[in-house]
């Protein structure tokens, strides 16, 4: 096959031509670029409640006639002297050492799960004039994949815009699964195929193929015979967690943690960037978004999250690839620390926690500072396109450069600083 | 309530999960509570017409909460119908024929004469919106006002839906029902139904949907249900309808049939009161056509084909072209391969088109050796120490240097540069391309192209037969002229200006930048083949319905901070060719177009001043903050307020609007009449362009969105095609239909050419788009295109402004992204998601919060693999009962005819010696023997109790998501396949079927 043309052409190109193009930028020092190589985006939508996860505050109470501000759980000890955790992250706080939760990110749009889920991928407001790609698509399309045999951007979750190439294109988007049973969309033979008949589909197909020698149906031709052998056991075996003993599979949990698996298998392969969704309606319908009952069983969504975010450190400091890949754990807002009519709680996108973990950052276990109910942000404000510039940053992407949208020259993040405390 | 037993669809039922068995139930004591509505309303028998069933709408005076109206509301408008079946009314249009709203609520009620014979027979009424029916004045049965929103109704209450027996269908999401005994003497009676369509969720207003508003019938002693159908006045009998799952589904095709042509009709009416001021429109045209100067068609140079007068400015350009290329083969560096690229991709940017730095364009030969504002030539041939060019790219002067910014040019560019100014500089106007033209294409393949190229898509075998059997010598043109008439060129057109005017509805929560549906619009606007102008000017005014398909929904922009400026941009790319997207915040480094001229545009869409954000600005202490002077400027400040003012004098005169709008005053108006004056020829050319450049594989400008810095290859021809377009009325089938006649249309394809031929020797294979291939596929294969409902809230519980219905898409341009933002798997569409998925892969966008005149073509692997291997290739590659192979196979005379078939419905050509060996040779071995009888399924008595259904309404309930899951792994399966084939054989078919499908030639139109 002729490898080389295909590679120019194909989604799982690694991204050949860096663009050399620039618009008035300033390059910052190449020595405040981190070294990670992959990412590890885990999305809790719905909006994570930060004064019950990662920025306890006083202990509130949600029952009864009166009411009190705080947070639902009490809080632990961690591995970081003064950086203390919800009792329900208790597999995490001993690894805190490794892990930094920015408890002052912050933005100001309309409380809507979309619009927010939008911004906190892209790094912009919406706009009529681009369409912009997402984190994970910038990371392809800056870094491409590691190896040639996979993409560089794999998606465990539902597709959508917020999670798109924007006017990166096509090449820079996402291969998709909605759950860790289901293999990538395109690439999981339909089950009612046996080899036989995968065998002679291909014989069948094999002179229509040859029929393609030139022009546009040639290249198509490339991209469909490397589709064929993607589809193959070579590349499918990734997302093949049977392989895995069965007490590490234990150890990351339920679905979510099979995904975390499945991500921690798929950056070995050579993915850039894996993104988690976490899996909302399992365990109380509405996921993370806790209004009224829907707290109820908020906890066992932080257990679940615990469980799997505690193993996947784990896992990955034991294979020594932590301080190449880095984990984020992203949601699209937090929640106030007030309680609604029935012990639930709104939306706040004032003051909000989004945690980082491994990439070889000088962790500090805690970033930032909110007030005493976590409602304003008293120290280090972080700004979304800050905390994107931080992960660009860490992964060898310079977050000022500019990225193009055919002629016209976009800026990598929406004027965003990485976090210099934990680039160092 | 009336009657004793009724069950709503949506009600915070508890308990009671056993199915209803009516025979089981006792008989409901007729039991009356005080009449919905008051006055029992007061139907004159002169309205009411034999065998048909009067429908009156009502607008005015219904009370702004759900309660019924305290007296009868006067009709406002009245239409008949042939059965108490309703589920959609004929669309309200205004203006010129552009959808509009009626009231919401809207007061629905239904009339008419019926006669059930004596007996005590069984009536069921069953409506989205609060009904009420009476019989002989007397109130019989109703229905209450929908319930409260809510996001987590348990499962339950759907188990407690009417079970009527096998042969009546169930009650549909959203609606609620209610049945009774009903004791008719065979005496004549008056039969009249009220609903309240649409209702309040709180202070909001829901969707004013009928849902399946019906009252249905089962005879004393009988076990059918039928629609309650109108006396007819000749024959005693009334109609028979069936009220089962396909009783209704056939009617339900009729009338929606009927209805289409209905809403036509009235279209049609619309626009006639507008008449006069279009025909003073034409005659303006046909004057201004007159005082100025035909473009001469030159001569057709010898040995040129020609079909028309296209193919005469074609030829004359490649006879000059074949001249020029002689030229550029001399010298060692291939300009197109060696130095453009390191023009276009260093040194363009700022140097080309109408707003090049320091006066200096590098994008043209002459004006490089003009040089700009130094003085000195940039290029000077055979010259290597004076050109500015070589000078200023080996400068060290960071004042000097070129590029200014970036990386420095290598040693090898800066020697290709030199090496081609020593040998003179050759400058080709095109790169190397076949200058040869092909014969004219075989028949077949012509079929597909132009099929393809007018209703979007392959030809099917009855019209390859017709085309074939057809020996006139004119059968080409008479073939176009059949396509031109079908009504799917509609279907083919919407998902080009989908993209082009950015339509981005979202069915849930429209955040990111959404528009209304007025994809509606779109499509009506081709299906009455529009003129441009009209269809621009519609646009423009953005009246008639936001939410439910007009053009008013081009309009809405959520969450955007300048709307008008936003449209503005989209505008003046698709009228104008003029792009301003960067002049959204700034005035850009490479259009001359400025900020302040994209919001006088958008004040004059938007009929108001409009004020700067500072959101949609570019800080200036930002621009500065470099050394060397921005590239960016802006000369607008935040706040500033700009006022209505048409921005391109260039084009036409402001002036002209006063004789050319219907109401000059209306600054909206003004802009849509200078946008489509005649006088504007820009904006016949454009729009003349993108006709071009879609049937020709590249517009004669290029890009078809962005004129200001490109150079028309055919610069007479394109200004010949606009004044075809003014001549015929801004007609875009005359326009087409000139195109697809000319030889240079029906030329052979050359498979070795990668990009279209700019002198058009030959074409290029195109690759199908995204909705040709989908709906081709499913053309091909006769498998019924079949998703959810395109809502997340079918049940309609939700505010309006929160959750649209797309309807029950048939065509891929109906899809829309599923929106699934929230992760949430009780809120996903599976077989949407599966054609989406599909759709995506060949570059059809789900969103479209930006606009775009052309789509990505580059191959990548996931196009394959979706189709190889994706859930829709399932679907279409199992022969289940209801795929048309399956009948083919069954009715197949032998395998070669099979195999023929199947070549023709798929690619559109026979099969060659050695493929007809091959698949015959598959299919023979047991092909007597493939018929089965089927093995009849273990129990004969089919549940027709559909399954569960989820909306928004209950999707917080466990089972939601439970559910979808099932539906999911539904979609993966596909639909089980037929037994009528034995097995073995129908998997050699299946697998003959798929390799045709797959196949690299089926997505190319050759």
């Amino acid at each position: 096959m002729n490898r080389r043309s295909f590679l120019t052409t194909s989604l799982l190109a690694p991204f050949a031509f860096p663009l050399s193009r620039t618009f008035g930028e300033s390059p910052i020092p190449a020595q405040r670029l981190g070294k990670a190589d992959h990412c590890i985006f885990l999305w809790l939508g719905g909006g994570m409640s930060q004064v019950d996860t990662f920025d306890p505050k006083q202990l509130g109470q949600n029952q009864g006639e009166k009411k009190l501000p705080g947070s639902l759980y009490p809080s632990i000890e961690t591995a970081v002297p003064g950086v203390r955790l919800c009792e329900h992250l208790s597999r995490t706080a001993p690894l805190m050492d490794r892990v930094t939760a920015v408890r002052s990110v912050q933005h100001k749009v309309i409380d809507e799960h979309a619009f927010a889920t939008n911004l906190v991928h892209t790094g912009r407001m919406i706009s009529g004039n681009a369409l912009y790609p997402s984190l994970g698509s910038i990371v392809a399309n800056q870094r491409g994949a590691a190896s040639p045999e996979v993409p560089a951007y794999i998606l465990v979750g539902y597709p959508n815009v917020s999670r798109g190439p924007g006017f990166l294109g096509t090449k820079s988007g996402y291969l998709y699964l909605t759950e860790t049973s289901a293999g990538p969309a395109g690439f999981r033979r339909p089950d009612h195929l046996n080899e036989d008949r995968i065998a002679r589909r291909k014989g069948l197909l094999e002179p229509f193929l040859n029929n393609a020698s030139d022009g546009a149906a040639a290249d198509y031709r490339e991209a469909q015979q490397e589709a064929l052998r993607l589809a193959g056991p070579g590349f499918i075996r990734h997302f093949r967690l049977e392989e895995e003993s069965a007490s590490l599979r234990e150890s990351y949990g339920g679905e979510f943690g099979q995904r975390c698996l499945m991500a921690r298998r798929l950056i070995q392969a050579g993915v850039r960037f894996v993104e988690v969704s976490h899996n909302l309606n399992f365990l109380n319908g509405a996921g993370w978004d806790v209004h009224n009952d829907g707290i109820k069983s908020q906890h066992l969504l932080i257990q679940e999250l615990d469980a799997a975010l505690a193993a996947l450190i784990s896992d990955l400091e034991r294979l020594h690839l932590l301080d190449r890949t880095l984990i984020v754990v992203a949601t699209e807002f937090g929640r106030p620390p007030e309680f609604d009519a029935r012990g639930g709680r709104g939306h706040q996108g004032t003051a909000f926690s989004m945690v980082l973990a491994g990439g070889g950052l000088r962790h500090c276990g805690a970033y930032g500072l909110t007030d005493d109910l976590s409602k304003t942000v008293l120290e280090n404000p972080v700004s979304i396109p800050d905390f994107h510039a931080t992960i660009l940053a860490t992964l060898g992407v310079d977050p000022h450069k500019d990225l193009m949208d055919g002629s016209r020259p976009v800026p990598v993040t929406d004027g965003g600083t990485p976090i210099a405390a934990l680039l160092g | 309530m009336y009657g004793a037993s009724d069950s709503q669809a949506q009600q915070s039922a508890d308990g009671n999960d056993a199915f209803n068995d009516i025979s089981s139930l006792p008989a409901p004591a007729l039991k009356l509570k005080e009449p919905a509505v008051k006055a029992v309303p007061a139907i004159l028998p002169g309205q009411l017409r034999p065998g048909q069933v009067r429908v009156d709408l009502c607008e005015n005076g219904l009370p702004d909460k759900n309660v019924w109206p305290e007296t009868s509301p006067i009709s406002t408008e009245h239409y008949y119908a042939e059965a108490f079946g309703f589920f959609e009314t004929p669309h309200f249009y205004t203006d010129t024929g552009v959808r509009g709203d009626r009231a919401n609520p809207l007061f629905f009620r239904a009339s008419a004469r019926i006669s059930l014979p004596a007996g005590k027979h069984r009536l069921l009424l069953r409506a989205r919106g609060a009904s009420c029916l009476f019989i002989g004045g007397e109130p019989v049965l109703s229905t209450p006002f929908p319930p409260e929103g809510r996001d987590d109704y348990p499962f339950s209450h759907q188990n407690r839906f009417l079970d009527l027996g096998p042969n009546c269908r169930f009650v549909q999401p959203g609606n609620r029902e209610s049945w009774c005994f009903y004791e008719a003497n065979g005496a004549e009676e008056l039969a009249v139904l009220e609903t309240v369509v649409g209702s309040y969720a709180g202070k909001n207003k829901r969707r004013p949907e009928l849902g399946e508003t019906v009252v249905a019938v089962c005879l004393e002693g009988q076990s059918n249900w039928t629609l309650l159908t109108p006396l007819d006045g000749k024959s005693e009998a009334m109609l028979q309808l069936t009220y089962t799952d396909t009783g209704w589904a056939t009617y339900r095709k009729r009338i929606e049939e009927k209805l289409a042509s209905a809403n036509a009709e009235a279209r049609e009416r619309a626009r006639e009161a507008h008449y006069e001021y279009w025909q003073r429109r034409r005659d303006i045209a046909q004057d201004w056509l007159a005082s100025t100067r035909e473009e001469a068609v030159p001569a057709l140079p010898p040995g040129m084909p020609a079909k028309n007068t296209i193919d005469r400015f074609i030829g004359a350009k490649l006879e000059a072209f074949r001249g020029q290329s002689v030229e550029a083969t001399q010298g060692s560096v291939d300009f197109f391969k060696d130095v453009w690229p390191i023009l276009e991709g260093r040194c363009l940017d700022c140097h080309r088109g109408t707003k090049s730095k320091g006066g200096l364009r590098l994008d043209q030969r002459e004006l490089a050796l003009k040089g700009g504002k130094t003085g000195n030539a940039a290029i000077i041939p055979g010259h290597l120490d004076s050109g500015e060019l070589l000078q200023r790219v080996q400068s060290i002067d960071t004042e000097e240097t070129m590029p200014p910014k970036g990386e420095r040019l290598s040693a090898r560019e800066v020697t290709t540069l030199k090496t081609w100014i020593a040998e003179g500089a050759h400058w080709p106007e095109f790169r190397p391309v076949p200058t040869t033209l092909t014969p004219l294409s075989e028949d077949l393949a012509f079929l597909r192209r132009v099929t393809l190229d007018t209703v979007g898509v392959i030809p099917t075998l009855s019209e390859i037969a017709a085309f074939q059997i057809d020996n006139a010598p004119d059968r080409r043109a008479r073939v176009i002229e059949r396509l031109l008439a079908d009504p799917r060129c509609a279907d083919h057109g919407v998902g080009y200006w989908q993209d082009v005017l950015a339509e981005n509805p979202n069915i849930l929560n429209p955040t990111l930048n959404n528009t209304g549906p007025f994809r509606w619009w779109i499509h009506e606007s081709l299906l009455d083949r529009k003129p441009l102008d009209l269809m621009v000017t519609e646009l423009v005014l953005m009246r008639g319905s936001e939410r439910f398909g007009g053009p008013a929904g081009f309009r809405v922009a959520s969450q955007n901070d300048v709307p008008m400026a936003a449209k503005g941009t989209i505008l003046g790319a698709a009228f104008l060719g003029v792009e301003m997207k960067c002049a959204r915040c700034h005035d850009a480094p490479a259009h001359h177009f400025k900020q302040e001229q994209l919001f006088q545009l958008g004040a004059m869409l938007g009929e108001k001043p409009l004020t700067v954000p500072t959101t949609s600005s570019v800080p200036m202490d930002k621009l500065h903050a470099g050394g060397r002077k921005a590239l960016i400027e802006v000369t607008l400040q935040p706040n500033a307020v700009v006022n209505p003012a048409w921005p391109f004098p260039e084009f036409v005169a402001p002036e002209l609007a006063g004789a050319l709008a219907e109401n000059p005053t209306n600054p909206a108006d003004a802009l849509a009449s200078l946008l489509t004056a005649p006088q504007n020829e820009r904006f016949a050319q454009v729009m003349a362009n993108r006709i071009w450049a879609r049937l020709m594989g590249r517009g004669i400008v290029e890009p078809v969105a962005d004129w200001e810095n490109a150079k028309p290859t055919h610069p007479e021809l394109l200004r010949w095609l606009g004044r075809e377009l003014v001549r015929s009325g801004y007609s875009a089938t005359h326009l087409t239909r000139l195109i697809l006649n000319s030889h240079a249309y029906q030329r052979q394809t050359l498979p070795t050419q990668r990009e279209p031929n700019p002198i058009y020797a030959a074409p290029s294979p195109r690759r199908l788009q995204a909705e040709q291939i989908v709906d081709s596929l499913f053309v091909a294969t006769g498998k019924p295109f079949h998703t959810e409902e395109a809502s997340l809230d079918i049940d309609s519980n939700r505010d309006m402004g929160n959750s649209l219905s797309l309807g029950q898409p048939s065509k891929a341009w109906m899809l829309t992204s599923t929106s699934n933002e929230r992760d949430r798997p009780s809120l996903s569409l599976p077989r949407i998601q599966a054609v989406c998925d599909v759709l995506a892969a060949f570059g059809w966008r789900a969103t479209r919060p930006d606009p775009a005149s052309i789509r990505e073509a580059a191959p990548n692997i996931l196009q394959p693999a979706i189709l190889s291997n994706g859930i829709m290739g399932t679907w279409l590659t199992v022969l289940s009962d209801d795929h048309a192979v399956t009948q083919l196979a069954c009715d197949a005379r032998s395998p070669r005819a099979l195999v023929e078939t199947l070549f023709l419905r798929t690619l559109t050509r026979l099969p060659s010696p050695a493929e007809r060996a091959r698949y015959e040779a598959l299919l023979e071995p047991g092909f007597s023997q493939r018929l089965q009888v089927p093995t009849p399924a273990a129990s004969e008595a089919q549940p027709n109790r559909p399954p569960f259904y989820v909306s928004w309404s209950n999707h917080l309930d466990p089972n939601a998501t439970r559910i979808r899951m099932q539906q999911e792994a539904a979609a993966r399966r596909g639909d089980a396949p037929t037994q009528r084939l034995q097995a073995d054989w129908r998997q050699r078919l299946e697998d003959v079927l798929w390799s045709l499908l797959n196949a690299p030639e089926f997505l190319f139109s050759s």
